[in-house]
């Protein structure tokens, strides 16, 4: 079990030569996307595999391989599968890691047009049309993930995220649920029906909700990273933003508690059986109806609503926020200090407590501007207003349209018409293609990568590393996902390139 | 008592206007949605001429994660 060899930590380890970040609450954020591609209209046979082989064609033969790091420091690949794949670089609020995010949508855009036209001039006819979905299911039950990675430090243990942490991202999906048209009806998410373990160390085989492989791309001494794939991919930017910020808050106060090594309190929602509870959650369009069944903790309540919990959750991190504030802020740094989504704190806080009050109220369709499902489901039901009753087949087309990046409809329409809320507006996420987040070690991987295609040299990267191989062989490692200076070894690496 | 009755009128009146105001605000609310709503509805009536089962059909992924 060496996914579990880390999980007997339980209080705080004692490091050398510690992180300036290990103490308070500054925290690492990423997302990474797998994208689903398919093409239509075509005059003779082509598959996915092939689209997707085009569509990184201009990344082969820049970088030799279809996986490759980029000047903003992401990672761009294609996954098993021909899962077009983009992981964004180290953020430190999930403002900059939506901007990051949206740069990926837009990477992916442009490398589906280009092969859209490759393809139309190669024969396939100009009907040919290029489909690459953000979502996380196929026509035939394939899922694939949107993955959310927080960096955490070590001394919470898994046994806490087990049961503190995944109640909490079980019923988050009330808000941050994508929606999906199932065959027995829709469902709040894109996902429940495909996770089975809790937590688990592979992905591939069986799924799990909270991924352990021990790979914090950080000191593992102090670090852990948790690798959510639990949650759905997002259209919605609020909905991307959201999932990040409220989890961060519920990991401030988990990450407390393991430090003082005193109970968070969230041991109270427990759930006897998070797989069933994930999936009746994403049944329940009313959010408050379907019961939960509690884990045999001594709680009087033996269950308790989605939203119950939600709420539970809430009042004790604005209980929490309220002793600790200035650690609170001073950890999330924001520099865009006019708008309201940069104060990723105070700002979640508010949206959490509006989106519970109006859940509670029974008036679902007031969120159709920021939650995913409920815009679409809006949006099905005016639609069958207008038409009658549509096809099973329809239903599904317009659902996956409105996932479709290179050629949908849907969520382009809502945008535009300002249907559905817009936190980065076009030009900040235009300069996220270029611009790598300016206060993490993403900042010299970026400028790394810069360097290095404007000198045509031959170079590799991972997280934590930067490799010259020509003209000259050097190396730079960048452990301290927090450091954004640059090293010794990362200057002589730059010298090289001049 | 006529000062009595004066404010309570004019309590009554505020009232009145407010409930009013709220009445329109909500309309005028509901009418900008259902236009926001029925212009995305215009907007997406090319993709419903389309063949749903092919789009959904062509859309069949291997591996992943």
């Amino acid at each position: 079990m060496p996914q579990l060899r880390d999980s007997g930590n339980s209080g705080p380890g004692s490091s050398i030569q510690q992180s300036a970040q290990f103490e308070g609450f500054a925290r690492i954020f990423g997302v990474e996307t797998e994208y689903g591609v398919s093409v239509t209209g075509a005059k003779k046979p082509v598959d996915a595999g092939q689209v997707a082989m085009t569509m990184f064609r201009p990344i082969v033969s820049r970088a030799r391989s279809t996986n490759t790091y980029l000047t903003n420091g992401s990672r761009l690949y294609l996954d098993v599968g021909s899962h077009p794949e983009y992981a964004t670089a180290e953020a430190r609020s999930p403002l900059d890691a939506l901007a990051q995010d949206l740069a990926g949508e837009r990477i992916m855009i442009r490398l589906a047009h280009q092969a859209q036209e490759q393809l139309r001039t190669a024969g396939y006819g100009d009907a040919l049309r290029v489909h690459v979905f953000k979502n996380n299911a196929d026509s035939a039950g394939h899922s694939f993930g949107c993955h959310e990675n927080y960096l955490v430090r070590r001394f919470v243990s898994l046994e806490q995220v087990e049961h503190e942490l995944l109640p909490f991202l079980i019923t988050r999906q009330l808000y941050t649920g994508a929606g999906r048209v199932t065959e027995s009806g829709f469902e709040i998410t894109q996902r429940a029906d495909y996770l089975d373990e809790a937590v688990s160390s592979a992905t591939t085989r069986s799924r799990p909700m909270v991924n352990t492989r021990d790979e914090p791309h950080a000191d593992p001494e102090e670090f852990r990273r948790l690798h959510v794939i639990i949650g759905d991919s997002n259209r919605s930017q609020w909905a991307t933003w959201m999932k990040l910020a409220v989890t961060h808050l519920v990991l401030c106060v988990i990450e407390e508690a393991a430090r003082l090594g005193v109970p968070s309190g969230f041991e109270a929602f427990n759930l006897a059986d998070p797989g069933e509870a994930n999936r009746a959650v994403s049944r329940d369009l009313t959010c408050q109806h379907t019961q939960l069944q509690l884990a045999d903790t001594g709680n009087a309540a033996a269950t308790m609503s989605a939203l119950d919990i939600q709420r539970g959750y809430f009042t004790l991190v604005e209980r929490f926020f309220h002793d600790h504030r200035d650690a609170m802020l001073a950890a999330m740094p924001s520099h865009h200090a006019d708008s309201p989504w940069d104060h990723g704190v105070e700002q979640a806080l508010s949206e959490w407590r509006r989106v519970l009050d109006v859940l509670e109220a029974g008036h679902v369709t007031d969120l159709a501007d920021r939650v995913d499902w409920i815009a679409k489901w809006r949006l099905f039901n005016a639609l069958r207003a207008r038409k009658g009753e549509l096809s099973h087949a329809r239903l599904e087309q317009l659902d996956m349209d409105y996932h479709d990046i290179a050629n949908g409809t849907l969520y382009d329409s809502l945008l535009r018409r300002n249907a559905i809320l817009q936190l980065v507006d076009d030009e900040a996420a235009t300069q996220a293609l270029h611009e790598p987040p300016s206060n993490t070690r993403a900042v010299l991987r970026g400028h790394f990568v810069q360097a290095a295609l404007d000198a045509g040299a031959q170079f590799s990267c991972d997280w934590t590393r930067l490799t010259l191989t020509v003209p000259q062989h050097r190396e730079a490692v960048i452990l301290d996902p927090f450091n954004a200076t640059p090293n010794a070894d990362y200057d002589r690496l730059l010298q090289a390139l001049q | 008592m006529p000062q009595e009755f004066a404010q309570s009128s004019s309590t009554q009146h505020t009232q009145q206007e407010q409930t009013e105001e709220t009445a329109v605000h909500t309309t005028t609310a509901a009418n900008v949605d259902d236009d926001v709503l029925d212009a995305v509805l215009d907007d997406i009536e090319s993709t419903l001429e389309t063949n749903a089962e092919e789009y959904v059909s062509s859309f069949v992924q291997k591996g992943g994660e």
